[in-house]
């Protein structure tokens, strides 16, 4: 492979160079060269034009705090964007998110009024909203299982269950 | 062949014509070993995971036409997840893809809540830069890089007057650093196969509008 820069003044020439237009002026060779430095030019102006913000760097940077090795993950099995069947003339249907692991199951009902959970096998827990490396509410979830509270903010949110025998965490998702 | 990218800090000073470089001193085959550190604890590993696949999420949300705070979850989507996957991802070192891919799933999924399928076409959407400033956008602000600053806007102008096919493809081509065929293919979900022929179409259809405006 040849040096970048080596590339990118190789590019400074053909723009010097005059009649490149003709047809058959340059063989296959050439046009995969010049595709790349065009491809090579277009990052460079993507890095300028469109970065990843700097603030959410920040927060991706942050997140390291979120490693969970000893939870276990519940991972989504139902989410009603995707698998639901849409009822006619209801405009704002209620996110209904179901997440499990081999032996616990979470059902999840997500309204712009509030989050309400139920555990399953029903049973008392503590329930952390989690909203990013931050933010997050502490619920309580009853001898039935059942759990309620604000709506989490805007951007992903997880679930964070402490049962009695274990603590099992929610997939990250979008509201 | 696609070259290996690095991960790592991309340093782009742009345009200055000498010292454009690319890509830090990790190899993306060092992926797997640096998920495997970051699993451990190592907050540095954790860092030049973020600095070398944050560029590529980003593009993956952006490719799709999103508004800028569905493309701000999607991200922030991908790597929290990633996080709380982390010791527990099979290949860790297709980490890349496993991002790509997650981003890509997220993206479907707020197009499809928020039926938002016309603004893809919207080119504004695309056309609207980041608020951040980088120290890239700082140096072109200079004088003498006016005429260069021109370029690049000409440039990215005609990419975005692409197709929106081969706006997405590139979009996601040209990210720092450049990813592998097989994280583009889970970032778009298109064979790998495919991505060599469709790039080839793409930048051939860019460049001729880049002839026929007279910039190249």
């Amino acid at each position: 492979m040849s040096d970048l820069n080596d590339e990118y003044d190789a590019y400074d020439e053909y723009d010097g160079a005059d009649g490149h237009g003709a047809s058959g002026a340059y063989d296959e060779r050439d046009e995969e060269l010049h595709d790349g430095l065009v491809e090579e030019e277009l990052r460079q102006a993507a890095a300028i034009l469109d970065p990843v913000p700097a603030g959410l760097r920040r927060v991706a940077v942050d997140a390291f705090v979120l490693r969970d090795l000893d939870a276990r993950i519940a991972e989504l099995t139902f989410d009603s964007l995707v698998d639901g069947i849409p009822v006619r003339g209801e405009t704002d249907p209620p996110r209904m998110l179901t997440f499990s692991t081999d032996a616990v199951t979470v059902d999840v009902e997500v309204t712009a009024d509030g989050l309400i959970g139920q555990l399953l096998p029903p049973g008392p827990a503590g329930v952390e909203v989690l909203s990013g490396p931050r933010a997050h509410a502490r619920l309580t979830a009853d001898d039935m299982g059942r759990f309620a509270g604000e709506a989490p903010p805007a951007g992903p949110f997880a679930l964070r269950l402490r049962t009695g025998r274990e603590v099992v965490v929610t997939e990250w998702l979008r509201a | 062949m696609k070259v290996l990218a690095a991960v790592g800090t991309t340093h782009s000073t742009a345009y200055d014509g000498t010292s454009y470089t690319r890509g830090g001193t990790v190899d993306r085959a060092d992926v797997g070993a640096l998920v495997q550190s970051a699993a451990d604890g190592d907050a540095a590993a954790w860092k030049s995971l973020v600095d070398g696949l944050g560029p590529l999420v980003w593009s993956v949300a952006r490719s799709h036409g999103l508004s800028d705070a569905d493309a701000h979850e999607v991200y922030q989507t991908a790597w929290f997840r990633f996080a709380q996957h982390l010791g527990r991802i099979r290949e860790p070192e297709k980490t890349g893809s496993w991002l790509a891919s997650t981003a890509r799933n997220e993206c479907l999924k707020l197009l499809k809540a928020s039926r938002r399928w016309t603004p893809t076409d919207d080119p504004q959407l695309l056309d609207r830069p980041s608020e951040d400033r980088t120290p890239e956008e700082s140096v072109l602000d200079s004088e003498e890089a006016a005429a260069q600053t021109e370029r690049v806007r000409l440039l990215w102008q005609e990419f975005e007057e692409l197709g929106e096919r081969c706006r997405q493809l590139l979009r996601v081509l040209i990210s720092s650093p450049p990813p592998s065929y097989q994280e583009v293919s889970a970032a778009l979900g298109i064979a790998v196969g495919s991505i060599g022929p469709m790039r080839q179409r793409c930048l051939r259809r860019l460049r001729a509008r880049l002839e026929a405006r007279g910039t190249k």
